[in-house]
């Protein structure tokens, strides 16, 4: 360790281990997602078509995926108000000091770190909200995510019982005129297409958003030179210590 | 917005479009029995108007008793009703001369009379309701303009709340309604379909655009056309979607009316559940291809000739409700899928600006929330995209020119 550092623990192990399954599981819901909308690839067409259940499949790990992260975004959701580490929570409600070091970290980033008046050693408000948008529309692919996939419940029963598609109309159901809304749609009833066109536009936001989380992840480390990528990989980063 | 406020409430409150098919014994005994008193009821009345029968109609086109009963035990089916029931459809569609119905036309192109009429071999479904006293149906009767008037009059009159409103066509809203005005005296599709529907019994809007606004609506709606639920309120609604509707779901709804004196059950979007309680998807016969990613590329290729599935050319038949898939279309003839041509979703809401498109919603223009530009989901995405490279680029080019502050301070 450099002389003069500190190290200091940022992520617990079930946070990194989250943070992979996550990443992963999204490359892989992209690449079966952009198949589901339009598949991009033929199958052999010469095989018979019960050999080859290429749309099949892909829907398989879209929706296995799919069940990752509602789990995931479950405990997420928990650990919010819960967690024993840091509660993200309480970055998050609009007080005095949180506002000013959102305020602080925007201006850091501006000023290309010419300015840098807050602490570095925990999770900083504007990088807490920044995840809250990103749990925000994680949710809104697993509610739009399950609303498409009942349709497919449209006997009213499933494998597991009459009650999960129930379960799922009632939770997802009011999604049908919020994305009519969302997309700004102009007919005055709403259709179930708007879900899957909310759903498509909502996958290029979190793409968008995975872009600036790893440039500015990469960019504090090299400006703030306190080891900051190595956090989802050990959970611990290096401050200096005040002197 | 307040439309949209009811909306979510009434999707909260909705049950799903599960229809509960076996409801034990002891429901069917007693509704069977209800049924059966209601047939009973309706035998002692006269036929109003309508005095062809329905046995002598198809005597005359042919077809014998036998293949009737087959008809009446596919509708029991369709109804999701247990076969034991089948004598009494048999019987209802006998009496479907005791249902007066008035037929408004709105603005549309009569896409649904013609398939109400099927002129050219007409097969049961549209023989019964031939059958049905039809009061009023201006592009069909004789009389016109005065007279016409006159005749439609005399039929609220006479059946003042007992009769069915079928409502065909979209009204125009926008201006007034001038863009659709009817009779002798001019009056607007609006005012006319509010005056004939303040005496009716039940109203069932009948086609896409008499549901959702349809074809007229469809962007840009100049004539700012809406469907019968938008503008009526407070009134028993049956929404028969599609373009053309099916004659056998308006047999249905008419059947089950008879029968119990009811609607049937409904979905969210008034449309009854044994009709549009599933899907397309889920019925259709090129649903394998579709698991095996086998798709038609392009018309008329190797896959086409295959049977292929249609979704990449454009099929909604996966956000698609209807029951085409297992009635089909002309008693069961063929259907667009069958054809080879993919489903453009004409049941469902918004149709011709959202589904209607040959490829699928990923490659289709999309109305961007401001209006003016049509983009597709993934143009927009990847702009999104640029977007954000641009505003990266930036800040990493002006972060490594300035160099880190700790440098230049040392």
């Amino acid at each position: 360790m450099k002389p003069g550092y500190k190290q200091v623990k940022r992520m617990t192990t079930f946070m990194r281990l989250n943070h992979w399954v996550v990443a992963f599981s999204m490359v892989a819901a992209v690449i079966t997602g952009l198949y589901i909308g339009h598949p991009y690839y033929q199958s052999f067409i010469a095989d018979p078509a019960v050999g080859k259940y290429v749309m099949a499949w892909n829907r398989w790990i879209h929706f296995m995926i799919a069940i990752i992260f509602d789990v995931s975004s479950i405990v997420i959701a928990y650990l919010y108000f819960f967690s024993r580490f840091e509660k993200p929570y309480k970055k998050l409600i609009p007080n005095k000091q949180n506002i000013e070091e959102f305020g602080a970290v925007v201006i850091n980033l501006l000023t290309l770190n010419r300015k840098k008046d807050f602490d570095s050693t925990h999770a900083d408000s504007f990088n807490t909200v920044f995840f809250l948008l990103f749990h925000l529309m994680l949710a809104w692919m697993l509610l739009t995510g399950l609303q498409l996939y009942v349709h497919g419940l449209a006997s009213g029963e499933s494998s597991i019982g009459a009650w999960w598609p129930w379960m799922l109309h009632v939770a997802t159901d009011w999604t049908i005129p919020v994305s009519n809304m969302l997309i700004g749609s102009a007919s005055p009833t709403p259709s179930i297409m708007d879900v899957r066109i909310s759903h498509h536009i909502t996958m290029w936001f979190i793409l968008a958003w995975i872009v600036f989380h790893i440039y500015y992840q990469v960019w504090r480390t090299i400006f703030w030179k306190e080891g900051d990528i190595g956090i989802v990989v050990s959970g611990t980063k290096y401050v200096k210590e005040e002197a | 917005m307040a439309d949209r406020i009811e909306g979510v409430k009434k999707l909260f409150t909705s049950k799903s479009a599960r229809v509960e098919t076996n409801r034990g014994d002891a429901y069917y005994e007693k509704l069977f029995q209800k049924c059966q008193a209601r047939i009973e009821e309706l035998k002692t009345q006269q036929p109003i108007n309508n005095r062809l029968e329905i046995s002598d109609v198809l005597e005359n086109h042919g077809i014998e008793r036998r293949d009737f009963l087959k008809w009446a035990s596919a509708v029991t089916g369709m109804l999701m009703l247990p076969a034991s029931f089948t004598p009494l459809v048999a019987d209802a569609a006998l009496l479907m001369n005791r249902a007066p119905v008035i037929w408004l036309e709105l603005q549309d192109c009569a896409g649904n009379s013609e398939a109400l009429l099927r002129s050219d071999g007409p097969k049961i479904d549209e023989i019964v309701l031939d059958i049905i006293s039809l009061e009023f149906h201006e592009t069909l009767q004789a009389a016109s303009g005065h007279q016409a008037e006159k005749q439609l009059e005399e039929a609220i009159e006479h059946f003042k709340d007992k009769y069915l409103l079928f409502v065909e066509g979209s009204i125009p809203m926008a201006d007034d309604g001038i863009y659709g005005t009817i009779g002798a005296s001019g009056e607007t599709f609006y005012d006319h379909l509010m005056r004939v529907s303040k005496h009716a019994a039940a109203i069932v809007a009948v086609g896409s655009c008499a549901t959702f606004g349809g074809v007229p609506a469809a962007s840009p709606n100049p004539t700012g056309a809406v469907g019968v639920m938008d503008v009526i309120k407070g009134k028993p609604l049956i929404n028969i979607p599609a373009c053309p509707a099916n004659p056998a779901n308006m047999v249905g709804v008419i059947i089950h009316y008879i029968l119990t004196g009811q609607v049937p059950e409904l979905d969210s979007l008034l449309r009854p559940k044994f009709a549009f309680g599933y899907r397309i998807h889920d019925n259709c016969e090129r649903r394998a291809h579709f698991d095996a990613g086998e798709f038609v590329e392009e018309w008329g290729d190797e896959g086409a000739k295959n049977n292929f599935c249609l979704y990449k050319v454009g099929c909604k038949g996966p956000m698609t409700f209807n029951n085409c898939s297992i009635i089909r279309y002309n008693e069961g003839v063929n259907w667009p899928v069958g054809v080879g041509r993919g489903c453009i979703g004409c049941s469902e809401p918004d149709f011709w600006d959202k589904y209607a498109y040959e490829r699928p919603m990923a490659d289709a223009n999309i109305k961007a929330p401001t209006g003016g530009v049509e983009k597709t989901v993934d143009e927009f995405g990847l702009g999104l995209l640029t977007a954000a490279g641009i505003g990266i680029g930036i800040h990493a080019a002006a972060s490594s020119l300035a160099g880190n502050k700790e440098e230049v301070g040392e």
